[in-house]
């Protein structure tokens, strides 16, 4: 079991934890200052309340819900080189290269949100785990 | 710890992901472009959001890429558990390369002629897979 590999991917654990409390410290006063009374009906989720406050407070929650998605791919990932034994030199580098990313991912998201740059930081990253994924191929495949 | 065959079922399915993940951005960005969207300008929003600009079929392939980031999350936390507790082998293994096939053909209808009827199908079966798993897994740890 290759364990320095799990750092990475705890620090992205972490980091989406941060973003949850980010998205909620943007939430919460935008629903204040809106007026909107979050406990006055049931059944609502995060996409009718975005609809309804500024963009850029529903930039929090559009990264939250992106950190749910492909970062699943990479904690699977990681678990199978750190069983495999692969879990060292290139593919840790490439696993932090991945955490790196994400992490500047969501602050742009979070804050300017250009498009553009935006797109490239996730085709970098998920460069990174392609990467990470054809090794692991190759690790338990040979 | 030796290498688990079961590692090889998930691999197989991550690299699927990826590669509908291409499959999505091949149609996807030649598609925004003859939608005449400004991307160099473009701020905020999200995928989604290209459902109201761009034609059904081209989504289709965002749609399974973000299908595959659903429940194969419980398939690859399951195959772990397997793992990390000896059930990786024998009925176990063929019942995970059984899902990975059921969400390749899933991906393929989803992605091409997309008739609800077929994805369900193969849906249905596929989750079957996920519970079987999940079955052998409590037993495993509970048992």
């Amino acid at each position: 079991m290759d364990i320095a590999i799990l750092a990475p991917a705890s620090v992205l654990v972490l980091w989406s934890l941060i973003m949850l409390f980010w998205m909620a410290g943007a939430r919460l006063p935008a629903a204040k200052k809106l007026g909107i009374d979050i406990a006055a009906k049931p059944g609502g989720r995060g996409p009718d309340f975005d609809a309804q406050v500024p963009e850029n407070v529903a930039w929090k929650s559009h990264n939250y819900t992106h950190l749910m998605e492909q970062p699943t791919l990479f904690y699977a990932t990681v678990m199978i080189l750190a069983i495999a034994g692969g879990g060292h030199g290139l593919n840790l580098y490439l696993a932090w290269g991945y955490v790196i990313l994400r992490i500047l991912h969501s602050v742009w998201q979070a804050t300017i949100n250009l498009v553009n740059f935006r797109f490239l930081l996730f085709l970098a990253s998920t460069i990174c785990l392609l990467i990470m994924a054809i090794n692991a191929l190759w690790i338990t495949l040979f | 710890m030796e290498t688990s065959p079961m590692l090889q079922p998930m691999v197989a399915l991550i690299l699927w992901t990826m590669l509908i993940w291409l499959w999505m951005y091949i149609t996807r960005i030649p598609a925004m472009n003859k939608a005449k969207i400004d991307t160099a300008n473009l701020v905020g929003g999200t995928g989604g959001n290209l459902d109201d600009l761009l034609p059904p079929e081209v989504q289709w392939k965002a749609h399974n890429y973000n299908h595959l980031l659903t429940e194969p999350t419980l398939f690859y936390a399951i195959c772990v558990v397997l793992i990390l507790s000896g059930q990786d082998y024998g009925l176990n293994l063929t019942i995970a390369w059984v899902y990975v096939g059921l969400r390749v053909l899933h991906s393929l209808v989803q992605v091409t002629i997309n008739r609800v009827i077929i994805r369900f199908s193969l849906f249905a079966l596929s989750s079957l897979c996920i519970i079987a798993l999940a079955i052998h897994a409590a037993l495993a740890v509970f048992g």
